[in-house]
């Protein structure tokens, strides 16, 4: 039972925040996602439009043929936006889609009623995690990012209002609240599987 | 029995001013002040301001703060603060003295009131209540200290109080 | 989500889940933001409206997370339910007020939030110079924070004041108009 990433959309389509625990290579080190070209490539990547799924190579950070943070990031969106209109149209309005799975990975989803997107992407034996995403939007992301942001608020004079480009979202207590979150659910579930 | 309320700011200026006759034993609430009387009363109310200023200063630590009782020679005190009584002779026209009452707030605001009849208790429970008027006011944002109080609704429950107690 | 269903889980969040403060705190540094804003604007009152309404907004676009947390409700299913469910959880968790919701008109697309209570008017007089009582809106923060609030669930309305017990009038009362209904935003594609 392993998780592979994390992510959190905003009802911008924009990406704010990205964890990655490695399975592979790096470090878990958080990313902030930038939206302009990746400071790495001198080439601006493509974006990925939400219905074909172009897979960019512009990609110089690391592997060979692997996607870089941010494409992965917009892939991701791009195929949670689809599957959840989809879901959507071919029942009522209220239906949600969850997850899905693959040979080698499941996607866990989770969406606020103010079109904020979580998105967890684990092993394939992990059972559903949907409720471990409303805890993290509840517990954490409220509490550390909401609230710090409201500081922030203040202090410049009501700029900033919204976590353009994941400005904000990774702040110190988020991150470790969010890191001992993962590890106790991760054990309570191996506990109970 | 007629009355002359001011209350002094920090910077010895009146914020508000007010004459009122007793409603007591039929009385009909209206002040019954001699024209020379009038002048006389806000020069009264400003010299009272010095010896009330020894007095804060005077005593030990703590004694012109909260639950105070002082007495001093031909004046009554009582209630938080002091409260003063000093008899002025007013020349020219004879008839008797005026008694000053004064009531000082943590904020170093000054209630005066001139009165030709002593009567502490009533008078200390006036204090209290105006007291009270004058914190509601400074709750309002648009008010500031040492500004002078306008409002028609202070006016109206200052009478008020008067009509109660005095 | 029933009228009373929803009282009483406003009720029940405002018990157990939500941290208290000093009312009289709330009050006086709403007043010092207020008569600030006076200062600063030199007595244009309609820019402080303005002011107030913009800090509403930002207020209101991180309050409804707040509240979405603290409160997990099912969606809303018509505007009338809004309103009842902002009245009576809404305003009850953050404030301790129930405004009643009120004039409703025949397409259910507006209605007046009634307060009787004003907890960010308490001990307050207009100044006294005349224009501040026709032109000023002491709450219009108000105003904002339900603006803010309901465009982030995907609702864009328009709420103002139509009276004010502070300006004189015989009640409090703030008109809401829903404009329409915002659609989710498409990822731009840049092929």
């Amino acid at each position: 039972m392993t998780i592979y990433s994390f992510y959190i959309f905003d009802r911008h389509c924009e990406c704010i925040y990205i964890k990655q625990w490695h399975e592979r290579e790096r470090a878990g080190a958080a990313i902030r996602p930038t939206t302009s070209a990746s400071t790495t490539s001198p080439i601006p990547d493509k974006r990925v439009s939400a219905g074909g799924k172009q897979i960019t190579e512009t990609d110089i950070s690391m592997r060979n043929g692997r996607l870089s943070v941010q494409d992965d990031a917009k892939l991701i969106f791009g195929v949670v936006f689809s599957l959840r209109n989809m879901v959507r149209k071919l029942s009522t309005p209220d239906d949600n889609f969850i997850s899905y799975r693959t040979n080698n990975y499941k996607l866990h989803y989770y969406e606020t009623p103010t079109n904020l997107k979580f998105v967890m992407i684990t092993d394939v034996k992990t059972n559903n995690l949907r409720v471990v995403l409303h805890q993290i939007y509840v517990n954490l992301y409220v509490e550390y990012v909401i609230a710090r942001n409201l500081y922030v608020l203040m202090l410049n004079n009501y700029i900033a209002v919204e976590h353009s480009g994941g400005e904000g979202v990774a702040c110190e207590l988020f991150e470790l609240g969010l890191e001992s979150f993962v590890v106790r659910t991760l054990k309570l579930i191996e506990l109970t599987t | 029995m007629s009355f002359y309320f001011v209350i002094i700011g920090t910077k010895d200026n009146p914020l508000y001013e007010a004459e009122f006759g007793t409603w007591k034993q039929g009385g009909d609430g209206v002040a019954r002040f001699r024209d020379e009387q009038r002048h006389l009363n806000q020069f009264i109310a400003h010299s009272s301001l010095d010896l009330l200023e020894e007095l804060q200063w005077a005593g030990t630590g703590g004694s012109m703060y909260l639950k105070c009782i002082e007495r001093f020679a031909g004046t009554a005190g009582g209630g938080s603060g002091g409260v003063v009584g000093v008899a002025g002779g007013v020349n020219g026209a004879g008839a008797g003295g005026v008694w000053v009452s004064v009531f000082l707030t943590a904020g170093n605001i000054k209630f005066v009131l001139l009165h030709d009849t002593r009567a502490d208790e009533p008078i200390r429970q006036f204090f209290y209540d105006v007291y009270e008027l004058y914190t509601k006011t400074l709750m309002n944002p648009f008010y500031s200290v040492d500004m002078e109080v306008r409002s028609a609704v202070f006016d109206g429950r200052v009478r008020a109080g008067v009509k109660k107690y005095l | 989500m029933s009228a009373t269903k929803a009282a009483r889980m406003g009720e029940e969040v405002w018990k157990t889940r939500i941290d208290k403060v000093n009312a009289e705190l709330v009050t006086l540094t709403y007043g010092s933001i207020v008569a600030q804003l006076c200062k600063d604007y030199e007595g244009d009152y309609l820019e402080v409206n303005k002011q107030l309404d913009k800090m509403g907004y930002n207020i209101g676009l991180r309050l409804i997370e707040d509240y979405l947390a603290k409160t997990a409700p099912q969606r809303c299913v018509n505007f009338r339910e809004t309103a009842e469910m902002i009245a009576r959880v809404g305003f009850k968790i953050f404030l301790n007020i129930t405004p009643t919701v009120a004039n409703w008109t025949s397409d259910n697309k507006q209605f007046s939030l009634v307060f009787e209570e004003n907890p960010l008017g308490d001990f307050v007089e207009l100044p006294d110079d005349g224009r501040a009582q026709n032109e000023l809106w002491y709450s219009n923060l108000l105003c904002g924070v339900l603006r803010g609030a309901l465009e982030m669930v995907q609702m864009q309305v328009d709420a103002h004041f139509v009276s004010d017990t502070l300006r004189g009038n015989e009640t409090t009362e703030m008109r809401v108009s829903l404009v329409r209904y915002i659609d989710d935003e498409l990822p731009q594609s840049e092929d």
